[in-house]
Formats: structure tokens, C-alpha cells, sequence
């Protein structure tokens, strides 16, 4: 019964790696940079903590709905300013935003690729909390949001 | 003959020990010792050769404190508490020692409150607070978790939430003027009258200039100096008379100019040669300090690898800035002394060589010779950053 | 296999919550495959403990291979283990992450750094390792803030060094 479930696994696990822009032979998987560079602040199940740290969970895919939503995302300290590559920032979006969010697989936005990352990331905003409102307020209209404030 | 002559009997015996005393040799009683008059210590006039020794106490980590210690005489001068993981700098006019710190209500629990205490540094008395955010970055002893505007009328605050920013408070008006969003960048690196630099995870600096009501007039980013995956740089730069240098894990010294509209890395350079690189590296917590008109650098050395950046120095290292030569190696007796984690220089002509080990020594060496003048002994319990009146 | 399948009954229960079974399943598939790590929730594991903390003699003492990017008092030896707070206090929601090479297996682990807070310095077991560790710019990797900061109760008083799972290659 295990075996043939892990069987099943692991053509999904293959599916899903398909999913995802391809990421350098030497990266390591997107999982492993949310762990060693995201969730020590973020949180083991992207739920940040009120009042202090934003929420990726049910909250990042969202922003990936509008281009405005998506300019936000990638000019966020936590992104402009990382270590990671274009690359394995845009992996490491594309994972959290497939993994956690509730929605369903057919609303799932557009991944990021490396070249929209390289275009955006390397302004990051003057003032991250107006900025957010401002773009929820805009996606509220269109659709779910995340949250405005956390 | 005691129940009937009691009173005689004590007049005997009280004649007797009399008789006893004029036997003893003559030796003439001293005056009796003055009534005294209990006064509080002043000070005394300022010395280069004084130092603020910043002891976090780790074992008790709320009473935190700085003690000020007097380079000649080896004598503590006196005390300022500084609270739970403080950030502490002393005024351009070297009149006042600012330390943003926090407290909790009930001691060790309770409501938090932070707050930037202003110490006159004429007798070592609080004299005024600012309450700020309860958000000051507590991190290591750093030079950079408050500073000073050049001219003294700002003074800046890190804040780590964990996001980053910083507090801009007016110490005349003991106000908070407001707070500048850093995008993740950490720490104050003033410059001039109104400039900030805060280092970043990206390898650059951010520069974020104040108006005169020390809101944000404009903000720059530098090119990258340092990579952080191959060779990261100590956050505890050395300030030089241009600017600041940070010293990378690897020995190498990004002396950065901040006189320049913004702030421009000259070509760095390295404090090992190519055999020593990788074995030999600067380490503890105050990992450099410059004498700034005799230009020698001092460094704390060991030898250790990849994980080692805050071992204390076996050596100090002294380099010559303009010529990049390394002058003098000077071993540590760390087996009596502990391991060096902060050094710093007084800028005098005949300067002192101020060291802080991780077994709570101060040392005192001359600084041109390098010879050890004196070791102070538990000078309180994790003494981390030294500073210069 | 029995400490794999209780690792994936904990990931299905937690997963299962919030994400579509595809997504589920992909992910258990990365742990089974080995490929990427499914980080184990040091809260929940305090919170399910509600035990007296029986730590080994190894763990209180500095040189354990978890320990490898510690800064502070290890909670083992306060009254908690390497992954459990002391009575009283409260683990940090936020923490720093090492990686750190285990010999008895040949392996290399992620560690979740955590402190316990709300009492004073523990003043025991103080052990300062910095394998891998980094200056604050990289926040992430550091180990000199105090992790407790955003806790409603800041005060430091102990670390832990938690197992999140096996590090790639």
C-alpha cells in the first residue's frame, strides 16, 4: 500500500517540477531556500505573525493576480534585497504561492520567470505599508485579497 | 565578702586593671579620627587615555551597563547602566553618552519600554530621555545601534521588528521626529549633518538623506562592495576620518569613502597574504580600531576556519592605512588573559592600546610598542565595545 | 520507516489543512523522494510535549552537532531539551536557521534556532557557534539578535536547535 502510494508521489512530485521555470542545475530546491532564507521570519507554514510579519499563505497568490500585485511582491525587502538569485527568488514565489494557498488549481496565477524578477526587484519600495494598501484596496475590487494589514 | 562589699569588691578590681595599664610601655594614643563628610566623586578632568568599556553581561543580560575606565591611573572612574541590550554611542562634542535600551515593567517581564537615555559624561548622571518605539534592534555591541548626526542635532535609532527601519529623534527637544523604512537594510552609518547608510544583505549600501525636519529628502543605493555568500563583511565597520571601512571574514578591507555624494568603495584590500588567507582572520566582536592622525590600523587575529568569525584574536595585527603594510604582530598570553574580542586606540599622540577578552580582562598596551602596560582582571562580565571620550 | 511515517501522518495532517490534495501530494513526494525538506512545527512539538524535559547529556553540552550556529544559553541545560522551552517561558515564533552536519549519520540538517522567552538570562550553558552563521544584514542566518524580539514577552532566556529536516546537496 506504501509502495504503490509513493509510486503515485513521485509522478506527482515529476509533475510538479515541470510546473516550475526551470531553476539552475546548482540551485537548491525552492523549499530549501524558503527554509534557510524566508521562514525563520515568515513561518513554517508561511503565516507570519500579527502585527509583524506579513502573511504569505493565502496572501501571496493573490498578489500575483494583478501586475501591480506582482510589482509589490518583488520589491518587498524580503525579495529586493535577498541573496537569491533571480532565479531561485522566482522558484521560491512559484512554490509558496502553489503550496500555500487554499484555492483552487485552476485560479492559480501565472508563475514568475527570472526576467520579470530581474525587471522589478531592484527598486525596492520607499514605504512597503502604504504601498500594500494601496494594492489591496485595488485587488479587493477584482476579486480575493490578501490581507491589508497584518 | 561579696554579698557585703560588692562595691568594694569592684573598685578592687577596677584599681587593679588600672594598675595594670600604667604598667604597660608608654606609648601615646593617636587623636581621635576626624568626624568625615560623605560626598559624591566627581569625575575629574577628561583624559584621551580614558576608555567606555560596554559590558552586556550576558549572565544578566537586563543589567547590562559601561564602565568607565581610566587607561594611566588602572582605576574604574564609574558606571552608567544601560538596561537590556543597548545600543550606546557618546555625543560629537564627547559630552554625552546616548544609549537606547529597553526595559521591562516588572524587571525581567512586563510591559516593554524603550527608550534613548542621555548621560552627562561630566559626572556620569542621566539627565533626560526619549521614550521610543519598543522597537530598537537588539543585536551585538556595535558602534552602530545609535548614532549621532556630525553636528550632534540628530540622533538615529535602529529598529528591527524584524523589519527594518530606523528612528530619527531630536535630543535638544527629546522628540521623535519619525522613522525611515530601510527595505531590510540594518544599522546607522551616520555621515554629515543629515545622511544615514544602513548595510544590506544585497552587498550595498543604503543612503537615505534628511531634511531639515529629519524626514526623508532622498534616498541611493551604492554598487555592491561584498559578496555575502563568499565573503560577507563584519557589520561592525571601523570608522575612518572619510568615511567607514568593514573588514570582510576573509581579511579583506572595504574602505569606503562617504564623502562623495554617495558613499564609494575605494579597491580593497587585504590584511593577509596569499598563504595566510583562509587560515588567519580577523574575529571577535569590535574587530578593528584606527588611530586616525598616526593612521595604524589594529586588528585581533586568530587562526581558525570557515565559522570562526567571532573566535577573539591570539594577535593584534597593526597595519599602516596609507601603506597597507602589515608593522607589528603582537601575541596574546590568552591562556592568562583570554582571547581578544574588542580593541580600540585612544587618539592621542602617545596612544593606548584598549583590549577586551572573552574571559572579561581589560588590557592596556602601548600602542607603538605594543607592550602589555596592564591587565585588569574582570572588568565586569562580557565587556564587547570599547569607546573612545 | 516508522520515523518516515509518522513525518508524513504529521506533514498530511498539517498539509491537508490548506493546500489542494495535488499540491499535497506533490509535496509529500518531495519529502519521500528525499529532494527537498517538509519543515516539522517546533510550536505544535512544544505544545504536544506537556512532558518533564529529559534532556540527553549530550545536548547539554556545546559541542553537539545540532548546536553548530548557536548563540546562547542551551535550553537543555535551564529546564527544557534541544527541542523543548523550560517550564514557564514561550518559544520564539521567529528564528534563525543553521545547517549543521551530523556524524553519526553523515548527514547535514537544517536546524531551527529558537529562543524561550519571558524570563532572564538563563545564565547556564552558554555556547557561541557560528557555522554558516552571518552578519544581521542577513537575517535569517544570524545569531546575535535577539530572537525574542517579537515575542509579547521579549526578554531572552534560552535557545533551542530544532530539526527541521535533511539538507540537499
Amino acid at each position: 500500500m506504501r509502495r504503490a502510494a509513493a509510486a503515485g508521489i513521485a509522478t506527482a512530485a515529476a509533475a510538479l517540477a515541470n510546473m516550475l521555470p526551470s531553476v539552475g542545475a546548482h540551485a537548491a530546491s525552492p523549499s530549501q531556500d524558503y527554509a534557510l532564507n524566508c521562514m525563520g521570519c515568515h513561518g513554517t507554514e508561511a503565516q507570519g505573525i500579527p502585527g509583524k510579519v506579513p502573511p504569505l499563505a493565502n496572501a501571496l497568490s493573490r498578489f500575483m493576480r494583478t501586475s501591480e500585485g506582482r510589482n509589490y511582491v518583488l520589491r518587498v525587502p524580503g525579495a529586493a534585497n535577498s541573496a537569491l538569485s533571480d532565479e531561485q527568488l522566482a522558484a521560491v514565489l512559484n512554490w509558496l504561492a502553489v503550496t500555500y494557498d487554499s484555492s483552487a488549481a485552476s485560479s492559480q496565477p501565472a508563475p514568475f520567470t527570472s526576467n520579470e524578477v530581474a525587471a522589478l526587484r531592484r527598486r525596492p519600495l520607499l514605504s512597503v505599508l502604504a504601498t500594500r494598501s494601496a494594492v489591496v484596496h485595488n485587488l479587493a475590487t477584482t476579486g480575493p485579497s490578501p490581507p491589508s494589514q497584518y | 565578702m561579696t554579698k557585703h562589699w560588692p562595691g568594694v569588691t569592684l573598685v578592687i578590681l577596677g584599681a587593679g586593671i588600672a594598675s595594670s595599664w600604667a604598667a604597660a610601655p608608654a606609648k601615646p594614643q593617636p587623636p581621635p579620627l576626624p568626624a568625615e563628610h560623605l560626598t559624591v566623586a566627581t569625575v575629574g578632568p577628561k583624559s584621551p587615555h580614558w576608555v567606555y568599556v560596554v559590558d552586556y553581561a550576558y549572565n544578566n543580560e537586563i543589567d547590562s551597563r559601561v564602565w568607565l575606565f581610566d587607561g594611566d591611573t588602572h582605576r574604574r572612574i564609574g558606571q552608567i547602566d544601560t538596561g537590556f541590550i543597548p545600543g550606546i554611542n557618546i555625543s560629537p562634542d564627547g559630552r554625552t553618552t546616548a544609549v537606547a535600551t529597553t526595559y521591562f515593567a516588572r524587571g525581567g517581564h512586563g510591559t516593554r519600554t524603550d527608550v534613548v537615555e542621555f548621560n552627562d559624561n561630566n559626572t556620569l548622571a542621566k539627565t533626560g530621555e526619549i521614550v521610543i518605539p519598543p522597537k530598537h534592534a537588539q543585536t551585538l555591541a556595535m558602534l552602530f545601534t545609535i548614532g549621532y548626526s556630525s553636528d550632534g542635532k540628530f540622533v538615529y535609532v535602529p529598529y528591527l521588528t524584524p523589519a527594518a527601519s530606523f528612528g530619527v529623534l531630536d535630543p535638544a527637544r527629546k522628540q521623535v521626529l519619525g522613522e525611515i523604512d530601510t527595505a531590510g537594510c540594518t544599522l546607522v552609518f551616520p555621515w554629515g549633518p543629515n545622511r544615514v547608510s544602513s548595510i544590506c544583505e544585497s552587498g550595498r549600501l543604503l543612503t537615505v538623506t534628511l531634511d531639515a525636519r529629519g524626514k526623508e529628502g532622498s534616498r541611493t543605493t551604492s554598487e555592491p562592495f561584498f559578496n555575502v555568500d563568499e565573503d560577507p563583511v563584519f557589520a561592525q565597520a571601523i570608522p575612518l576620518p572619510d568615511g567607514y571601512a568593514y573588514l570582510s571574514f576573509l581579511g579583506q578591507l572595504h574602505e569606503i569613502d562617504f564623502t562623495q555624494p554617495k558613499p564609494t568603495p575605494r579597491a580593497a584590500w587585504s590584511l593577509v597574504s596569499a598563504a595566510e588567507k583562509g587560515t588567519w582572520r580577523p574575529g571577535g566582536v569590535q574587530v578593528g580600531a584606527l588611530h586616525r592622525t598616526q593612521q595604524k590600523l589594529f586588528v585581533p587575529m586568530h587562526r581558525g576556519g570557515d565559522g570562526s568569525h567571532k573566535d577573539g584574536g591570539t594577535e593584534i595585527w597593526v597595519f599602516d592605512l596609507k601603506s597597507h603594510q602589515r608593522t607589528a604582530r603582537w601575541p596574546i598570553d590568552t591562556r592568562v588573559t583570554g582571547a581578544a574580542v574588542a580593541v580600540q586606540v585612544s587618539q592621542d599622540p602617545a596612544p593606548l592600546l584598549f583590549v577586551a577578552t572573552d574571559k572579561a580582562h581589560l588590557l592596556v598596551l602601548d600602542a607603538q610598542t605594543g607592550k602589555l602596560q596592564h591587565d585588569e582582571k574582570n572588568l565586569g562580565q562580557t565587556p564587547q565595545l570599547l569607546l573612545n571620550p | 520507516m516508522k520515523n518516515l511515517d509518522r513525518l508524513v501522518e504529521n506533514s498530511a495532517r498539517s498539509l491537508a489543512k490548506r493546500t489542494s490534495r495535488r499540491s499535497l501530494l506533490a509535496s509529500l513526494g518531495q519529502l519521500l523522494t528525499g529532494a527537498a525538506l517538509l519543515p516539522l512545527l517546533p510550536i505544535d512539538r512544544t505544545a504536544r510535549a506537556q512532558e518533564p524535559a529529559r534532556p540527553s547529556a549530550a545536548e547539554q553540552k556545546c559541542e553537539y552537532w545540532k548546536y553548530c550556529a548557536i548563540d546562547g544559553f542551551l535550553c537543555a541545560c535551564c529546564g527544557g531539551t534541544s527541542t523543548s522551552c523550560p517550564p514557564g517561558t514561550q518559544s520564539s515564533p521567529i528564528t534563525w536557521i543553521g545547517t549543521c552536519h551530523n556524524p553519526a549519520d553523515g548527514r547535514d540538517y537544517i536546524v531551527s534556532y529558537n529562543d524561550c522567552c519571558g524570563k532572564v538570562s538563563c545564565g547556564d550553558c552558554f555556547c557561541d557557534r557560528n557555522e554558516g552563521e552571518k552578519p544581521m544584514y542577513r537575517l535569517s542566518r544570524n545569531n546575535d539578535v535577539n530572537w525574542c524580539m517579537a515575542n509579547s514577552e521579549s526578554n531572552y532566556h534560552c535557545s533551542v536547535s530544532v530539526i527541521l529536516g535533511v539538507a540537499e546537496k
